[in-house]
Parts: C-alpha cells; sequence; structure tokens
C-alpha cells in the first residue's frame, strides 16, 4: 500500500518530466515491446488460422529450433558470416575516421555559408534510397555505356566486367556505403564540435597551440564520449547487414555471391519463395541476440576503462 | 535512483496490461459484431471484400458502384474491391494473409501468392461443397482440366479463370530486320537452329541486341519440373518418373554450351545476368528476336502494343502444366464470414457476360464503346480503368476488341484442346519435410542460376562446381523426398 501511494506521489511530482517522456515510451511499448511476444513464431512452424492473428500463433506446431536450421546447415552459413560481421567492421572503423575528419574539418572552414553548402552536399546522399543508389552506381559500372568502361576505353584499356568480378566488390561496396553515409554521422560529431566551449580554443590560442594541436588536444578528447556512444550502437547492429547495400547496388548478381552475401539477403533468398515466416522470425531473433550480447560485452569492457563513456 | 526506476516498471507493466485489455476488448467488439452479422445475413446485403492484383485504376470506384449496383440485384451483395499492383501482390498478400486481415476473395495463382503452397498453410478455404452448391455455372462453363489440374491434396482451394489451358514457347522475331535479310522463320526450331540468323545480324546490324534476353532466361529443355526454376524435375518423356538434377544431364549440358556460345559471340548483351528488363530495346526496336510465351493470335497482340510487326513461331510444344493451370485464380478466403455469398459472386463473375465485361472494360460510353453486339472499342476514358483482363475470371465471356477476329475465342478452344499433359500435370510437392533444405538450395540456385542458363560462365566449369554446392545444401534429400511424394502419388492415381 505504501509502495503504490509513494509510486502516484512519485508520478504527481514528476508529472511535466514524465509526460515527456510518454510520447517516446508508448512509440517503443508498440513497435518495439509488444512485436517481441512474436519472437515465439521463431519456435513454431507457422500455419494461419481462420481465427486471425493471435489464434494462428497458439494453433500453429510447437518446432524447437528447427526454424534455425537452415541458416547454418551449409558452409554459405561461415561465408554470410563473414562477409556481415567484416563489412561493419569496416564501416564502423572507416566511417568512424572518416566523419570526424569531415566533421574536424567542416568546423574549422571559416567561411560558415561554405560550410553549410558542404555539409548539405555531403548530407543529401544519406537520404537517397538504395535502389537509386544502386543505379547511380550502374552508371560507372555498367559494361556497355557505364563511365569507369568509356574512359577505360578511350585510354585503351580493356573493359572490365564489374558485375562478374567478385575481387572488386569489397571496395566498391565499402566505398558507396562511405559516400552514402559520412555526411550524416559527421552531422552527430559537427553539432558535438559546436557545443565545445570557445573559451578553451581561446585559451590554447594564448597559449600558443597551433591548429593541429588545438584538434588533437581538445577536440578529439572532448568528443570521445560521443564517438564511444555511436560506436556503441554500432556494434549492436553488427549482425545486421544493410539489405539495399548487398542487394541492389551489386544488381543480385550471383557470380558476385561470394563477397555480397550476408544474412539478410542470404534470409531473403531463402524464403522468397516459401514464404516461411517462422523462418525468417528465427533469423531475426538470431540476430538480436547476437546483437544484444555484444553491446552488454562492449558495454561492459568501455565501463572498466572509462565509466563515464559507457552507455549505461 | 533504484526506488524511482521500480515505480518506472510499474509504470511500464500497469502500461502493458491495459494496452493488453484495451486490445483484448477490441477483438471481442470484433467478434460480437460478426456474430450479429452472421445471423442478419438472411435480409441485410453482404459486402465482399475482394483483392485481386493489378495497378489500382482511377476509375475503380465508380465502376464497383455500377457492380454493385446489378450485384446487389442479383445475389443480394456488394463488393468491396482493392487492388494491389503486380510487384507488391505477393508480399503484401502474404502478410496479410497472416495477420488475418478480414478478406473474402483473393487473387492467387503459381507465380504471384503462391496457390499450393497458401493453400497448404491454411490460407484458402476448401471449396468443394461450396463448388457443388453454389457454383454450377462454372463447373459448367470451365474447361475440366482447370478444376482437375488445380487440385491440391485432392480438393479445390480456388477457382481457376477459362483462358488459355497449355503453355507454349514461341521465337519472336522482329518483323522488319527479318524481312531486310530475307531470313526464313520456319528455319527456327532448336535453339542451335538460330546461330545462323544471330550471326548474320550481329555482323550487319551493330547497334542491334541480336537476341533480347533476361536474367531469367532458361533454355527450353525437355523437363517438367517439380518446383520451378529448380533443377528438380522428371523428363518430359518419362516412362518411370525418375526425379534428375537436371545439372547433371548431357541435356543440360549440350544447351548450356550453345547459350555459352551465344554469349562469347556477343548475340546477348554481357550485362543479360542482372539484365531485369529489355522494354527500351522493344521500344526503340533495337532487337531481332527473343523467347516468348504465347497464346492464340499472339502475334497481333505483340505488334499492336510494340507498334511494328513481330511474328513468332513454335519453340515448344504446348504442353499443360501445373502451373499453366493455375496461372489465374480466384480463391476464398479462410477467415471469409460470406463463403457462400463469395461463390455465388464468383459463380457470376464467371457466367455472367455483364458482369464481368463491367470489371474488365468499365461503363459502356464512359470506358468503351460498342462497335457491334460482341466487339467494342476503347474510348478515352479507358486508361483509367485499364484492367488485367487475365486475372478477373472467365476471358472467354469479354468483348473482342476492334480488330480481334471473330473466331478469337474458338482458337483459344482449339488451343486448349490441342495441350499435351506434362507428366507432372495434378502432383504438388509438399515442401514441409525439407523446408529447410530448400532454403538453401534456393540460394545455391540464386548464385548460379541465371550465369548458367544465360550463358554467362562456362557451363564447363560451373556446372561442376554448382552440382558440388547443391548436393552441400542437400538437393539429394530434395530430390528423395520428391522422388516418394512422386511414387505415392502414382500409385494412387494409376499413373
Amino acid at each position: 500500500m505504501k509502495m503504490v501511494g509513494g509510486f502516484f506521489r512519485d508520478i504527481i511530482k514528476n508529472k511535466v518530466l514524465l509526460l515527456m517522456v510518454l510520447p517516446g515510451a508508448l512509440w517503443f511499448l508498440f513497435f518495439s515491446y509488444m512485436p517481441m511476444f512474436g519472437t515465439i513464431i521463431a519456435f513454431k512452424q507457422y500455419r494461419f488460422s481462420r481465427d486471425g492473428f493471435w489464434a494462428s500463433i497458439v494453433n500453429s506446431k510447437w518446432v524447437g529450433l528447427d526454424n534455425f536450421k537452415f541458416l547454418f546447415s551449409t558452409n554459405d552459413a561461415y561465408i554470410i558470416t563473414r562477409n556481415t560481421l567484416l563489412y561493419n567492421v569496416a564501416f564502423i572503423i572507416i566511417g568512424l575516421i572518416l566523419s570526424v575528419l569531415m566533421a574536424v574539418v567542416l568546423s574549422e572552414i571559416a567561411n560558415k555559408r561554405l560550410a553549410k553548402v558542404y555539409q548539405t552536399g555531403m548530407f543529401l546522399p544519406y537520404f537517397l534510397s538504395w535502389v537509386i543508389v544502386g543505379y547511380f552506381a550502374f552508371s560507372f559500372l555498367s559494361s556497355e555505356r557505364g563511365l569507369l568502361n568509356q574512359v577505360f576505353k578511350s585510354l585503351g584499356w580493356e573493359s572490365m566486367q564489374w558485375y562478374n568480378d567478385p575481387k572488386v566488390w569489397p571496395y566498391i561496396l565499402i566505398l558507396v556505403y562511405l559516400w552514402k553515409a559520412v555526411g550524416y554521422n559527421s552531422v552527430v560529431y559537427l553539432a558535438a564540435i559546436m557545443g565545445i566551449d570557445k573559451s578553451l580554443y581561446e585559451a590554447a590560442m594564448i597559449d600558443g597551440a597551433s591548429k593541429f594541436q588545438q584538434i588533437r588536444n581538445i577536440t578529439i578528447p572532448l568528443l570521445t564520449p560521443i564517438i564511444t556512444i555511436m560506436t556503441l550502437l554500432a556494434v549492436g547492429k553488427i549482425f545486421y547487414a544493410d539489405f539495399g547495400l548487398f542487394y541492389q547496388v551489386p544488381r543480385d548478381s550471383g557470380t558476385l555471391y561470394s563477397v555480397t552475401n550476408v544474412i539478410d539477403t542470404y534470409v531473403y533468398r531463402g524464403l522468397k519463395t516459401t514464404g516461411e515466416i517462422g523462418m525468417s522470425t528465427a533469423a531475426g531473433l538470431y540476430q538480436s541476440v547476437v546483437g544484444f550480447v555484444l553491446v552488454m560485452t562492449s558495454n561492459y569492457i568501455v565501463r572498466k576503462f572509462d565509466k563515464d563513456s559507457a552507455l549505461f | 535512483m533504484n526506488k524511482k526506476r521500480k515505480s518506472f516498471s510499474l509504470l511500464l507493466i500497469s502500461l502493458v496490461a491495459l494496452s493488453l485489455i484495451v486490445s483484448a476488448c477490441g477483438g471481442n467488439k470484433a467478434d460480437n459484431s460478426a456474430a450479429k452479422g452472421n445471423s442478419g445475413k438472411s435480409e441485410k446485403p453482404v459486402e465482399l471484400i475482394w483483392y485481386t492484383i493489378g495497378a489500382p485504376q482511377k476509375d475503380l470506384k465508380r465502376v464497383v458502384d455500377e457492380v454493385n449496383k446489378y450485384t446487389l440485384e442479383k445475389i443480394n451483395a456488394t463488393i468491396d474491391m482493392k487492388m494491389i499492383d503486380f510487384g507488391d501482390y505477393t508480399q503484401k498478400m502474404q502478410v496479410m494473409a497472416a495477420s488475418g486481415e478480414p478478406m473474402d476473395i483473393m487473387f492467387t495463382s503459381s507465380w504471384a501468392f503462391d496457390y499450393v503452397q497458401n493453400a497448404r498453410k491454411g490460407a484458402f478455404m476448401e471449396l468443394d461443397d461450396l463448388l457443388s452448391k453454389y457454383g454450377k455455372g462454372i463447373t459448367d462453363t470451365l474447361d475440366p482440366a482447370f478444376l482437375e489440374g488445380s487440385k491440391v491434396d485432392g480438393h479445390n482451394y480456388a477457382i481457376p479463370a477459362n483462358k488459355e489451358l497449355p503453355a507454349q514457347e514461341v521465337w519472336r522475331f522482329n518483323k522488319e530486320l527479318l524481312d531486310k535479310y530475307n531470313l526464313d522463320i520456319s528455319k527456327a526450331t532448336t535453339m542451335e537452329s538460330l546461330e545462323p540468323m544471330l550471326k548474320t545480324i550481329k555482323e550487319n546490324e551493330p547497334g542491334i541486341t541480336p537476341y533480347a534476353m533476361l536474367k531469367d532466361f532458361m533454355p527450353v529443355m525437355p523437363f517438367d519440373y517439380v518446383i520451378e526454376k529448380m533443377p528438380m524435375a522428371v523428363y518430359m518423356d518419362t516412362k518411370d518418373y525418375k526425379v534428375v538434377n537436371i545439372l547433371e544431364t548431357p541435356e543440360a549440358k549440350s544447351t548450356l554450351e550453345t547459350v555459352r556460345k551465344f554469349y562469347q559471340a556477343g548475340y546477348v548483351s554481357p550485362e543479360v545476368a542482372t539484365t531485369t528488363s529489355v522494354d527500351d530495346l522493344y521500344k526503340s526496336g533495337k532487337w531481332f528476336m527473343d523467347r516468348a510465351a504465347t497464346q492464340p493470335l499472339a502475334d497481333n497482340l505483340w505488334s499492336a502494343s510494340y507498334g511494328y510487326p513481330v511474328v513468332s513461331t513454335p519453340a515448344s510444344q504446348p504442353y499443360i502444366y501445373n502451373w499453366s493451370v493455375m496461372g489465374s485464380m480466384q480463391a476464398i478466403s479462410a477467415n471469409s464470414e460470406h463463403p457462400e455469398k463469395a461463390m455465388e459472386f464468383l459463380n457470376l463473375l464467371n457466367t455472367d457476360s455483364y458482369l464481368r465485361n463491367l470489371i474488365d472494360s468499365g461503363i459502356e460510353g464512359v470506358h468503351y464503346e460498342k462497335v457491334n453486339d460482341n466487339t467494342v472499342k476503347n474510348l478515352a476514358d479507358a486508361k483509367n480503368y485499364d484492367m488485367p483482363t487475365f486475372s478477373l475470371g472467365n476471358v472467354m465471356i469479354t468483348y473482342l476488341n476492334e480488330g480481334d477476329p471473330e473466331n478469337k475465342w474458338d482458337e483459344f478452344k482449339k488451343f486448349n484442346a490441342s495441350g499435351i499433359n506434362a507428366p507432372l500435370l495434378g502432383f504438388n510437392f509438399d515442401t514441409s519435410a525439407v523446408t529447410n533444405e530448400i532454403a538453401a538450395v534456393q540460394n545455391v540456385k540464386e548464385e548460379f542460376w541465371s550465369s548458367l542458363m544465360t550463358g554467362t560462365v562456362d557451363p564447363n566449369e560451373y556446372l561442376a562446381k554448382a552440382n558440388e554446392k547443391f548436393k552441400a545444401a542437400g538437393l539429394d534429400k530434395i530430390i528423395a523426398e520428391a522422388q516418394k511424394q512422386i511414387d505415392e502419388w502414382r500409385a494412387a492415381n494409376n499413373k
């Protein structure tokens, strides 16, 4: 009784703050927590029931871990896991370095209007869908009319069959990803840089620090917490591949699968004809669990070294 | 801090509980009203929700209003017709069926929102009784091969449209180029026989793609596939119904070598393995030949839509396959509240010429005008109501278009009669025992299929690679399962 009374007193006391949290909390409740009940589909052979969705779930047969088998049954399991992990590691590391670099450069541009133009220009690709980006890439790589092959031809070189050559695709994919994502991420860091107290730089200048020293000793250290948080969040998604990047940009070319097949495209290709939602749920659950474990571990490690930078 | 956290979680829990109660109430309410709807059914008109395939049309509501006036009077029901575009149909219907969205009638087929699989998953209502009670007109007009061929485990789950029954492949030619180089179309029979023609075009017409090929191209091979575009098949002339992996057969090897030769000679685009559309070639007329599925009088259709003459010659026999029988069907949803009315409506749709043409061509005087009794001409507004005729039931009671010969539907009947039954007609593979293997094999197939079938890679090297990977993915287990089911099916049907 006392606890309940305390509960309501707490609500009244914090009503403004709670009210501000409410929309976000409700959003998570409806779109993240309620759907979690659906994970039981991963352990069922989903069959339709005429009494609707819940009845279908309840009436479907339990199949234990059968739905997970297809993920691990072939030697493709190694390839898709390797591709997913390595690409994401590359994206996180190179993306981080480039984004921070861009943010620092943008913040140091004296002409603020020009800086805004650059910023907008770099920001724009983030809003393009992968289908469109895929066609951009195609206009460069098409074997007959592609820009690159035209250049090769005018130089007297042999033209390349880009969509049949797996060797070059790791570079192409990383390049395309960075082109699309760096602008957006750099804005986050730019905002953090803008928040740094200007008097620190003034003091450094009076002490005779060069631009480079200012960046190394003021900007980067003060950016560390946000860098850690952004990286931790990215690590949580390390088992999710960007479907559009790996499906649309290589134009679903079979000869490239050894370097473009990732967990998400594998699941899509395996299930697009059978439409077994039990198996796709199983794949999603597997990715989430691995992501969860990775976030917890990396957060634990971060907390060991620097408690303030950790997420929680 | 700790206390605050606890009270916040209490708040969360109470919110969850509240929302569950609310949603449960909502669910109950829906059930109640449904029950009420059922009891008052004899007097109140029923509204049928109908999902069908095709780009949503601007004048849909206008036409449906007109349809409802007629059906209200005829069978005391109205329809609420919803269209989903071709590219989205499978996925959206998959989700709607899985989540139990209310619907009564829906389009299904072998190529969009897969009929056999969804029938097995329980998405459709079994129609045997309904068909005999309310579907007399359908059983009378429809070629019996349609209902027989679309049975799943001995039951009908959908009403096929009365249309062309067999599938036949033809070589299509751009007639202008054919005439220019005086090439003889009758010489085109097998894939190998095309070589001299393609060579002439390649040498003399640098801007023309000799063979307009897509990534899903597959040469005509003498097989009937257990699952379309998967390597398990039986020979067309099989006596023992032995399931083979087609990529291990000598026929596939020699055919693929021919395609490879075409690819290396530059008769097809070097990018064929990633090409999903050659509409630009059709529009500009910069192609010489390709292969397509035909139907009676198809040459006229193609010539009219491209704006220049196209001619064709058979590339295969007209075979009746499972998938050609199931090319276009309307099913009744398993959760339909009014299955009897839905069947009455489908019966009317397949037999009543007025209703069928209203749904197909729109309103007379608005979308079309009559030239004579059963021939019509499109009016300017026809573009606001342009429906895919084949998807909406019996096509043989639709009006002829201007320029169609009087005997069009007789030609269809003749074509249907000419069809040869493929060996696996009537057999439907139940994949539930091998779903994991199918998913894995599907991935291997996606990796190798297009590049092998289009000649992008050398079959002498890649056939072995593909077969090795197929085996690792469990193809043998699928073949064994298919063989077991086919043997049972043969025993039960005296094949």
